[in-house]
């Protein structure tokens, strides 16, 4: 027992040591938090047994093992590490990340690791077998990646739209469906993708060469650049990097050059940014509010129908509205917008404009939470009043119509402008299928300029105004009809 | 002189609560008959089930010659013979006073919009309430909900009037107004059923008042023979309780 005892004892004194020296251990070896993309393939992906792989991965874990330092991987959506880095809530960035100069003005770039090239990529059966193919078409591409702003810089050239994702599957999955005809992307990843079986392939050679690199905000973590440069330049001296390389692609295709000299970082101010991007947010406005005009006048329609048939005498239009809005009120809207956008063209092969996937969406959900209010209403009204209706010789459905349901939705008046403010909100959730509504327009403004604070700042206070006209607007509404 | 409402074996049960035993009465063109007993006697019941408001279990109700108890009848048509006051008014409160008086008759197509203002106008008259034509009603006092109540199953020119507990959520002075009303649509032969507390009313007004308990009538007669001169025990010792309190 008392050896037991002692033995105990001995533990909880080491416990007790190493965490009065960990302080100590940190010092020595320095720990970093570094994120990455959550997929982009071959460079870092999950594996099944959930660890991250990859190019990025492996050379990363080389260079720190070379380095002594250790580090915390905290993967998320490229957009999302970008903004992390510049919020400071990760010392770097390693997500095959393209060195511009519009990225120089905001990161600190390590030795250039890869160079890469924009390709693009179509069905197998696809009739595009060129740029000069796509006049009138509409093509895909990541939100804030080069393959983006290749498309963009030649979109005008070519005359076609682009849609905009945020992870590559949504967009090889968009492609491969019909929604748009083509996809822009990374050739490593685009080559990488194919060999693990996307049905796509490769139509154009590699354009607007460019180097990957990895990250820090701007001015910090000099220590941490310095490392990843050192450890880097090991790695290529004595082989490791290009049996990474060869690890994923199969063939080693290694050069390295120098980048130009940064460019010095342009002063904006908050008024200056709006003004640089006014069109861009006006048009996202206009298309938030025509979601939400077109969403909430429908979704209320489909709402009131769900609604009346929840106070039926019939016991099966009574199953049939509660079913119907325990359904799509159960649903989380993401996944109601990716199963009408994604999932029923994947199972019919016929394709919905994300614009009218967006409108049914809201349809489907708002008009959920419409007719709970609704049929509620309804039952709130004081039974005596259809009994007294009734009792004049009203059949029910005129009982209904003249005397119940009046009331019923004078009671509701307060939940439909609510709705109608919630909806509002709830467009942003449509940007997920590329829809460029206000949300998606700050997103991509964001992957250009990377100026996160300021441009969310706008972002939201333009949802601000419109609410508060919105709520003035309906409060009159309100009056008017009392 | 020939019944126009016929009641044969009436049962209703809620649930396990059997509330009409088994009730039988018939009512003569033009009388007047008032129903009094403990709460909870089945007299609001029955008086509901006169016009389908409530669906008996068994026995037959016949309203002018129709068995409304048929699944197959139209008991609209029905309705339209019979109208019905309740103790809560039931005005529709999101239409003004006119408005509530028009609306039945013009929707069910018995006269023209003009020609329903002009008869709900001399109603309106008759209840004393003409200046209220446009208010909404909820600016009115009970009383005056009450007789626009009145008036707006008379709109629908009714030949049986049913009154359930009509006085019971009033104020004290505001009972007369009412019961005037009531008293002359008496007065002109309207045939009327009345659920009410009021015994005074019962005494002066009533044909024939009828004792409800436990789902049964205990007894039937004249006012003075109920109230000079009641058979029944039960009856004795409610009008004891309400004459006396």
């Amino acid at each position: 027992m008392r050896k037991w005892l002692m033995s105990l004892i001995a533990l909880a004194s080491l416990a007790i040591g190493v965490l009065i020296s960990s302080p100590a251990v940190h010092a020595a070896t320095p720990n970093y938090t570094i994120t990455t993309d959550t997929t982009f393939p071959p460079f870092e992906f999950q594996t099944d047994k959930g660890d991250y792989r990859g190019i990025d991965m492996d050379m990363l874990k080389e260079i720190s093992k070379r380095e002594n330092f250790t580090y915390k991987l905290k993967p998320m959506s490229f957009n999302a590490g970008v903004q992390a880095v510049q919020a400071g809530q990760v010392d770097g960035i390693v997500a095959g990340m393209s060195i511009t100069d519009e990225r120089k003005k905001m990161f600190d770039f390590g030795t250039p690791y890869y160079k890469s090239g924009i390709v693009m990529a179509t069905t197998d059966k696809s009739k595009i077998k060129g740029l000069s193919d796509l006049k009138g078409k509409t093509v895909a591409a990541k939100t804030g990646s080069a393959g983006a702003d290749y498309a963009r810089e030649i979109s005008k050239k070519y005359g076609f739209k682009i849609t905009y994702f945020n992870d590559s599957n949504t967009m090889y999955n968009d492609v491969a469906i019909g929604n748009t005809v083509a996809a822009f992307e990374d050739q490593p990843v685009m080559a990488y993708a194919i060999k693990q079986g996307t049905k796509l392939k490769i139509v154009t050679d590699p354009a607007k060469g460019n180097w990957y690199g990895f990250g820090v905000k701007k001015g910090a973590n000099t220590e941490l650049l310095k490392k990843f440069n050192t450890g880097y330049a090991a790695i290529v001296k004595d082989g490791t990097y290009d049996k990474i390389v060869n690890r994923y692609l199969g063939k080693g295709s290694y050069n390295y050059k120098k980048n130009a000299a940064d460019k010095v970082e342009k002063q904006t101010t908050i008024w200056s940014l709006f003004n640089e991007n006014k069109s861009a947010l006006f048009t996202g406005l206009v298309k938030t509010l025509e979601l939400t005009l077109v969403g909430i006048v429908l979704a209320g329609i489909w709402g009131i129908l769900l609604g009346i048939l929840g106070v039926m005498p019939s016991k099966f239009a009574r199953g049939l509205s509660t079913t119907i809005i325990y359904i799509f009120r159960g649903l989380p809207m993401l996944v109601l917008a990716f199963f009408i956008y994604i999932g029923i063209p994947n199972l019919t092969g016929q394709k919905i404009p994300a614009f009218t996937a967006g409108v049914i969406t809201l349809i489907l959900n708002e008009g959920a939470y419409i007719g709970a209010f609704v049929s509620g209403g309804f039952k709130s009204v004081d039974s005596g009043q259809l009994e007294a209706a009734r009792s004049l010789g009203l059949p029910y459905g005129k009982a209904m119509r003249k005397v119940v349901m009046p009331q019923g939705i004078r009671l509701m008046i307060p939940s439909f402008i609510n709705q109608f403010i919630i909806t509002l909100k709830d467009t942003s959730i449509l940007s997920a299928i590329g829809i460029i509504e206000l949300t998606q327009t700050g997103t991509l403004i964001i992957a250009r300029n990377l100026q996160g604070f300021r441009v969310w700042l706008m972002i939201a206070a333009l949802y601000l105004i419109v609410i508060t006209l919105l709520t003035w607007l309906s409060n009159w509404v309100e009056k008017r009809i009392k | 002189m020939t019944a126009i409402i016929e009641a044969h074996d009436v049962h209703k049960s809620f649930g396990k609560n059997e509330v009409l035993k088994g009730l039988n009465l018939a009512v003569n063109e033009g009388e007047v008959v008032v129903m009094i007993g403990p709460s909870g006697s089945g007299k609001s019941t029955f008086l509901r089930s006169l016009n389908k408001l409530e669906e008996i279990n068994s026995g037959q109700i016949i309203i002018d010659g129709h068995n409304i108890s048929e699944p197959k009848i139209n008991i609209d048509k029905v309705r339209e013979k019979v109208g019905m006051v309740f103790q809560h008014f039931n005005l529709f409160p999101h239409l003004t006073v006119m408005e509530n008086m028009v609306l039945a008759p013009v929707q069910l197509g018995k006269m023209t919009k003009s020609e329903a203002i002009d008869k709900a106008k001399i109603l309106l008259k008759r209840v004393g309430l003409l200046e209220k034509a446009d208010v909404k009603p909820d600016t009115l006092s009970g009383g005056q909900k009450q007789r626009v109540a009145i008036a707006r199953a008379l709109a629908m020119n009714p030949e049986i009037m049913l009154f359930d507990e009509p006085t019971s959520a009033l104020d004290p002075e505001m009972v007369g107004d009412v019961l005037d009303v009531m008293k002359e649509l008496a007065k002109e032969g309207m045939t009327m059923i009345v659920v009410t507390h009021e015994m005074g009313f019962a005494k002066q007004v009533a044909d024939r008042v009828v004792f409800f308990a436990d789902g049964h009538i205990k007894e039937e007669g004249k006012p003075v023979e109920i109230f000079e001169n009641p058979q029944d025990e039960r009856t004795r010792e409610f009008l004891n309780k309400v004459l006396n309190a």
